[in-house]
């Protein structure tokens, strides 16, 4: 690894750092107020003649909260722009989350990893392909841009905002298509991300199934993880996070390879294209690979061996102190990642979204939530649980 | 219209290096592994007997 990424560059992440406290102590703060004290007067309040109504009914805790608090900073506190103080703090939500994900891989074992992600592989593959066509065939359909088409496949296939981005030189995407691409796959995934744990509640679902669920039906990896932690706080081997994650973290893998097959149709049918990056998919798989996958990959791999003790298996011994504590820890990174994530999201932007963009995007996310439901319901007796 | 927008250090932003303090993606990256690291490290000091 090169000391430019420790330094961030020319512009230095870490002369950059000591700019990001305090919007770092805004983002503890809130996630230690809803921890400490909101939380626990959730539990205890007596609403509608029920004790702990918020909690068993609408089901909130901290990390839809802890969402919900970073969009009202910026949406209703700050009018709509993080203050130049807490901006860079803010910054570092996706450090977060993304140290989260590797810190997850202690939830599994090699052998786990296998037999999830064979089906994991399964489901995340086919609709994937299926995302992809579906675009192009409305895109040829609705007569939409061929850029605007490319970019939308992998947005609404893969993970939404990277693989959108990752597209756009690809197909010679305009910062437009990038934006009502980004607008309408964030619009709708906002959307999944609160429904989603009201369904999973309102049908019984399991970890197991919803995790499956929403790690195949929800577009973008921070809703993802948002989606299945509200569904259930816990972080342990089984919850609906280490489900969902092991999807997600195959769908952020496909990344490099939906970039070399959209790009290919793009090359097919474009005329004129000689703007666009002709890339081979071994300099995509290079590129493209998200490297803080392999931290994911060593920490199941530790965990395997034992360098962590007892991991807490159903029906094993109990989990190891380290291990706890690694669990306790997540909570609360993968807490302030998502207080940092709400902070991110701008209401008015979702304004960006419309026209054909948004009517293709909605029919083919709508139609994938509600498919990746039912092929879950279908084939939930093959769910192997880990 | 979208292209007058675009550019924010938003979710929906094209430029998605404004939501990181690194100067990339990859960069990033690299950063979560070492604070993955150092948290492992020290929760393994922690809880040594």
């Amino acid at each position: 690894m090169s000391d430019a990424a420790v330094s961030g560059g020319g512009s230095g992440f870490l002369q950059k750092l000591p700019g990001a406290i305090p919007g770092l102590v805004l983002i503890v703060g809130t996630m230690v107020v809803i921890r400490y004290w909101i939380e626990p007067w959730m539990s205890s309040a007596v609403l509608f003649d029920q004790k702990g109504w918020l909690v068993k009914v609408v089901h909130l805790n901290y990390i839809l909260l802890g969402i919900i608090f970073g969009m009202i900073y910026r949406n209703v506190i700050f009018g709509g722009k993080l203050p130049n103080l807490f901006v860079d703090g803010f910054r570092l939500s996706r450090l977060f989350i993304k140290t989260g994900i590797i810190l997850l891989g202690s939830l599994y074992t090699v052998q786990a990893i296998v037999q999830l992600g064979a089906i994991a592989i399964f489901l995340i593959g086919g609709f994937v392909i299926l995302s992809v066509v579906m675009v192009l065939w409305l895109g040829r359909l609705f007569s939409m841009d061929r850029s605007m088409t490319g970019v939308l496949a992998n947005a609404c296939s893969i993970c939404g905002v990277s693989a959108a981005i990752a597209t756009a030189p690809a197909v010679e995407a305009k910062p437009a298509h990038v934006a009502y691409a980004v607008a309408t796959i964030l619009g709708f995934g906002i959307l999944t991300m609160f429904i989603s744990p009201f369904i999973g509640h309102a049908l019984d679902l399991t970890d197991l199934q919803y995790g499956a669920w929403v790690g195949t039906g929800i577009l973008n990896s921070g809703q993802v993880l948002a989606a299945s932690l509200a569904f259930n706080p816990n972080i342990a081997p089984g919850t609906a996070v280490s489900v969902a994650e092991i999807w997600n973290i195959m769908r952020v893998i496909s990344i490099p390879f939906a970039v070399f097959a959209v790009t290919v149709w793009y090359w097919a049918g474009a005329q004129g294209n000689g703007g666009a990056e002709r890339k081979t998919i071994g300099q995509l798989f290079v590129e493209k690979f998200p490297v803080f996958v392999l931290g994911f990959l060593v920490m199941v791999i530790l965990t395997s061996i034992g360098a962590f003790g007892d991991v807490g298996m159903k029906g094993g011994p109990a989990a190891s102190a380290t291990i706890k504590m690694l669990r306790l820890w997540m909570t609360w990174i993968f807490g302030i990642g998502l207080v940092g994530l709400g902070g991110y999201i701008d209401v008015r932007e979702l304004a960006q979204a419309g026209g054909t963009p948004l009517k293709v995007g909605l029919i083919v996310g709508v139609t994938k939530y509600v498919l990746a439901l039912l092929v879950v319901l279908a084939i939930r007796d093959y769910l192997v649980a880990i | 219209m979208a292209e007058e927008r675009i550019g924010s250090e938003t979710v929906a932003s094209a430029e998605k290096g404004k939501m990181t303090l690194f100067r990339d993606d990859r960069q990033e990256d690299w950063g979560a592994i070492i604070l993955a690291t150092l948290v492992v490290a020290l929760i393994i000091v922690l809880t040594m007997k």
